[in-house]
């Protein structure tokens, strides 16, 4: 199965030049059953990523262009008047799908926002009375642009609390860069990918990474690292339960990645600044974004041990 | 070159808020143009910190260097001396302030800024300054944290000062340890005494004005606490000195009594009075006593005139213990023709009175029925006690007596002293302060310069030395009730000073505030500002049984020693031990690195640690992997634990290590 996942990491990573830690990211929050949030300037391979990962994993995939005059119905579905049956047929959205790649999130009011996020939140919607189960599984990785630009709606601190994962891909190195511009479109690559894995596979890797063990010694650490933020005077607020455990999850998954059982402080710390960056805020700059140098305190002064 | 430290901008504010602190206090005494300099100078920082103006050239430093100087040569007439030092002292300090630029300046400020409050003590040191000179050491210490900030950082101000509150703190308990403990040496040379001319106060000579530019002062000149209950008002007579020359305009001080003759006649006799005074500075040896006095102190010997007189003048208050005989006889055996002292005449003077004054003798062959007579004069003719005598001209005792009859206590003793010299008795002024305030709250007598008073003593054969207050005669208020009483009627008691609280002792509750207060300073001098020397050592052996000075310096390094090891203790807290054999495998592991320059962070993971000290140490790396690896194993992925295999892994990566620091097996 190990194999298995390093072949998926390795054709991302021929079609996502020079970003190998967020494409293992990445996988790392889709074997533990979360979402993920895209972060950063229009062009630079966010949808490139998702749609290279829903290729992959062979999961059915659909995309939602968020844009400011975007509805709920837009994305759940609506149910429309049948001439023939002379019945209201339910037309689902495309929020059905396994993987669903919520472009420019930020961009939508905060209704439509909403319904999505509530979507990833039960696994069901409910239009109209009736309660439709989602496909499993159910991915949505949504992309969102720095919230200085214009034009955008911030998700509250409630909805980023959502996503397992924030992740920022960044300005690609020299030589990735060159290799991008001497080779071919990406675009063009994508559809050559082949599923590597099956619904099985995926639903079989998943319950394997949530045996992963975590020692009662490793649980104390993720404790220090939340007790940490809730009682140091910089936070503005600390981690929440939910933070703690999608923490867990995620180092269970990148344990399982690199190849062991069992999860080390390490791996905890190589997912620390993905799972919480989005939950933290400065208390100099409650408003502010990111709590990047938060995470570096985190990492550097909570006893590892 | 490389740019120095810039200050970051907390320190400057703490800096500047610091020396305006400081020197505030030194205003009661520097120069005024030192605050024009200080606010120039102040300008001209914060200007150069908004990067408005330059700092300050070398050219422009040295004509600052050169105007400060200047300013104070001119205004104190030297550099050298207490005084001198001061201003230049606080003028480097401001200069100091506008060269700043680097961190390392801003140390030099701040510790220039802690000598600066130290000086201050030189020129008062009551409990008021005392408690003032907390607020510029908090604002030194915010500026001292501040300077460690980095340039960049936002860090509001209050932060630092809490901060700086809190280590004061912290530093009280040291402090109070340090005040019972730390031996008081005596200083090694004597710092010139801060302008004194100010200081008011008894002189060894004495015109009769002199006493009535006296009574305008409320200044306090010492108080006594008694054991016991306060004797009368009448009976307090307290002795500074004794004026046995008379050049027919001033009493002074005779030449033998300035000199260490041998210590007079006198026995004990009757109950003694025991008290203990606090004196206030007075820049003269002298100190006070009633009569006959004794004391408890070394350097303090009874001179010839039954007066006290310590070696060196009384800089500073000084706390003394007292045993004073009022009933012993003195010099009761002494020979007629050693009293010549106390009858030197000028050769000619006042001729009515020499006059009347033989007539008194032929009148009254033995001394005390003159003496009776002389003061039945005085009350029964009509002489006027008034602060406002009029001008004295050649003659001034004939004038006195015969024609104007109005004067100061001065006066009365000086011209009686006159009378009995010129009938024969040797007869002499004394010199001193008269009654006192009792303060009701604190048991005890405050004297104050107003209280001075100048009275007579005369000798006889088989009686020795007897005191006689003329004063008593014409103004027996002033010796029972005080000098407000005496001026009653004149209206003229401490006319200069309207606002002095003492004019208003008939408000209660303003007399009850400074009597309050009164005795908080008491308090201060008495058991802070005292304890010291023989107070010191008096304290301990009454806590810690007699000790000598080797054992009690010994006691003193075990005991900060102590002190050391209990906030070691604290710090540390050895008793916490590790009780996880796994974590405890780890900590030694950590520690046999450490010794090779390797330390873990707090944050790094065991993995991650042991790649990097087998990065540092190849040789050793499968040493240290293997160690690493079973620590991993046991402790998260729930292999059972077991440590004696973990201890071997230790053995084999200390075995493997090179046994000394820095120094690698080959």
């Amino acid at each position: 199965m190990r194999t298995k996942l390093e072949a998926c990491l390795d054709a991302i990573n021929r079609v996502v030049l020079g970003k190998e830690p967020q494409v293992r990211l990445a996988l790392a929050c889709l074997l533990a059953k979360g979402h993920l949030l895209l972060e950063d300037l229009p062009g630079m391979g966010k949808t490139t990523l998702s749609h290279a990962l829903a290729k992959i994993l062979g999961l059915s995939f659909q995309r939602i262009q968020f844009t400011s005059d975007l509805l709920p119905g837009d994305i759940l579905g609506t149910s429309v008047f049948d001439k023939d049956s002379g019945q209201f047929v339910f037309h689902p959205g495309p929020v059905f799908a396994e993987l669903v790649l919520a472009d420019e999130i930020n961009r939508a009011t905060p209704k439509s926002q909403s319904a999505l996020l509530e979507a990833m939140e039960e696994g069901q919607v409910t239009i109209e009375g009736a309660t439709r189960p989602l496909p499993e599984p159910f991915f949505v990785i949504a992309t969102q642009n720095p919230v200085s630009q214009g034009g955008t709606f911030a998700l509250p601190e409630s909805q980023l609390d959502r996503f397992l994962m924030r992740l920022s891909l960044g300005y690609p190195a020299k030589a990735a860069e060159k290799a991008l511009l001497l080779g071919e479109a990406r675009r063009e690559l994508l559809p050559k990918l082949d599923p590597l894995l099956d619904h099985a596979e995926l639903a079989a890797l998943q319950a394997e990474v949530s045996r992963v063990r975590a020692s009662d010694a490793l649980v104390d650490y993720v404790l220090r690292l939340v007790e940490a933020t809730r009682s140091q005077a910089q936070f503005a607020w600390g981690l929440s339960p939910r933070a703690s455990l999608a923490l867990l999850a995620a180092a269970r998954a990148w344990a399982y990645l690199a190849g062991r059982d069992y999860v080390i402080p390490e791996d905890v710390q190589a997912v620390l600044g993905a799972v919480v960056g989005h939950r933290l805020r400065e208390r100099a700059d409650a408003t502010g974004h990111g709590g990047g140098t938060l995470v570096q305190w985190l990492l550097r002064e909570v006893p590892a041990l | 070159m490389s740019t120095p430290q810039a200050l970051p901008r907390v320190a400057l504010t703490w800096l500047l808020v610091a020396q305006a602190l400081a020197i505030l206090p030194h205003f009661l005494h520097v120069p005024l143009w030192l605050a024009g300099f200080w606010l120039a100078c102040v300008t001209w920082r914060v200007q150069a910190f908004r990067m408005k103006v330059g700092y300050p050239g070398p050219t422009a430093k040295i004509a600052l260097v050169a105007v400060a100087a200047a300013g104070a040569y001119v205004s104190r007439g030297t550099l050298i001396g207490l005084d001198g030092g001061v201003v230049l002292l606080i003028a480097a300090f401001i200069l100091k302030m506008v060269e700043m630029r680097s961190r390392r300046d801003g140390l030099v400020l701040v510790f220039l800024g802690f000598f600066v409050v130290v000086t201050s003590y030189l020129f008062d040191d009551s409990i008021a300054t005392a408690l003032y000179s907390l607020l510029p050491v908090t604002a030194l210490l915010a500026a001292l944290i501040g300077l460690q900030q980095s340039p960049g950082a936002v860090v509001r101000p209050q932060a630092t000062l809490r901060l700086a509150g809190q280590l004061l703190l912290q530093a009280l308990p040291l402090m109070l340890l340090l005040f019972v403990f730390f031996p008081r040496m005596e200083p090694l040379w004597s710092l010139p005494v801060p302008d004194k001319k100010g200081i008011t106060g008894l002189s060894d000579n004495m015109s009769p004005g002199d006493v009535a530019e006296l009574s305008q002062s409320t200044e306090l000149v010492f108080r006594a606490r008694f054991e016991g209950p306060l004797p009368p008002r009448r009976d307090l007579y307290w002795r500074a000195l004794t004026l046995e020359h008379y050049d027919g305009r001033r009493w002074s001080q005779g030449y033998a009594a300035q000199g260490y003759g041998a210590p007079p006649a006198w026995r004990r006799q009757g109950n003694p009075l025991r008290y203990s005074v606090v004196m206030q500075p007075t820049a003269k040896p002298w100190l006070f006593g009633l009569d006959v006095a004794e004391t408890d102190r070394d350097d303090v010997r009874q001179m010839s005139d039954f007066r006290l007189q310590r070696r060196r003048p009384v800089d500073r208050a000084l706390l003394y213990q007292v045993t004073s005989w009022p009933q012993a006889p003195r010099e009761v055996n002494a020979a007629p023709q050693g009293m010549r002292r106390a009858l030197q005449l000028p050769s000619a003077g006042n001729p009515r009175t020499r006059a009347w004054a033989e007539d008194l003798r032929a009148r009254y062959p033995a001394t005390p029925d003159l003496v009776k007579a002389v003061l039945a004069h005085f009350r029964q003719e009509p002489y006027v006690y008034t602060l406002h005598p009029g001008e004295g001209g050649a003659d001034d005792i004939d004038q006195f007596l015969f024609e104007t009859r109005r004067g100061f206590c001065a006066h009365y003793a000086g011209a009686m002293a006159f009378v009995l010299r010129v009938a024969g008795i040797p007869a002499r002024v004394v010199a001193g302060y008269q009654g006192g305030e009792p303060n009701a709250a604190g048991n005890y007598i405050q004297v104050r310069q107003f209280d001075a008073h100048a009275w007579v003593e005369y000798w006889q054969p088989d009686t020795g030395w007897v005191s006689a207050d003329p004063t008593f005669q014409v103004s027996p208020e002033r010796i029972e009730q005080g000098l407000e009483e005496a001026l009653a009627k004149e209206g003229t008691f401490l006319e200069d000073s309207p606002l002095s609280p003492l004019r208003y002792r008939n408000l209660g509750w303003l007399n009850e505030l400074r009597m309050t207060w009164d005795n908080l300073n008491y308090g201060w001098q008495r058991w802070v500002l005292g304890y010291q020397g023989e107070q010191q050592l008096a304290f301990l052996q009454r806590w810690f049984g007699a000790v000598d000075g080797r054992v009690f310096a010994l006691s003193l390094v075990g005991g900060v020693g102590l002190a050391f090891a209990v906030v070691a203790l604290f710090l540390f807290k050895p008793w916490v031990r590790l009780r996880d054999p796994q974590q405890r495998a780890f900590r030694d592991f950590e520690i046999l690195l450490a010794r090779q320059g390797l330390r873990r962070h707090p944050g790094e993971g065991p993995r991650d640690f042991a790649r990097r000290a087998a990065a540092a140490l190849p040789r050793q790396a499968a040493a240290i992997d293997a160690f690493a690896h079973l620590f991993e194993a046991q402790r998260y992925a729930g292999e059972p634990a077991a440590s004696q295999a973990l201890r071997d892994a230790l053995k084999a990566v200390r075995r493997a290590l090179p046994w000394r620091p820095g120094v690698s097996s080959s």
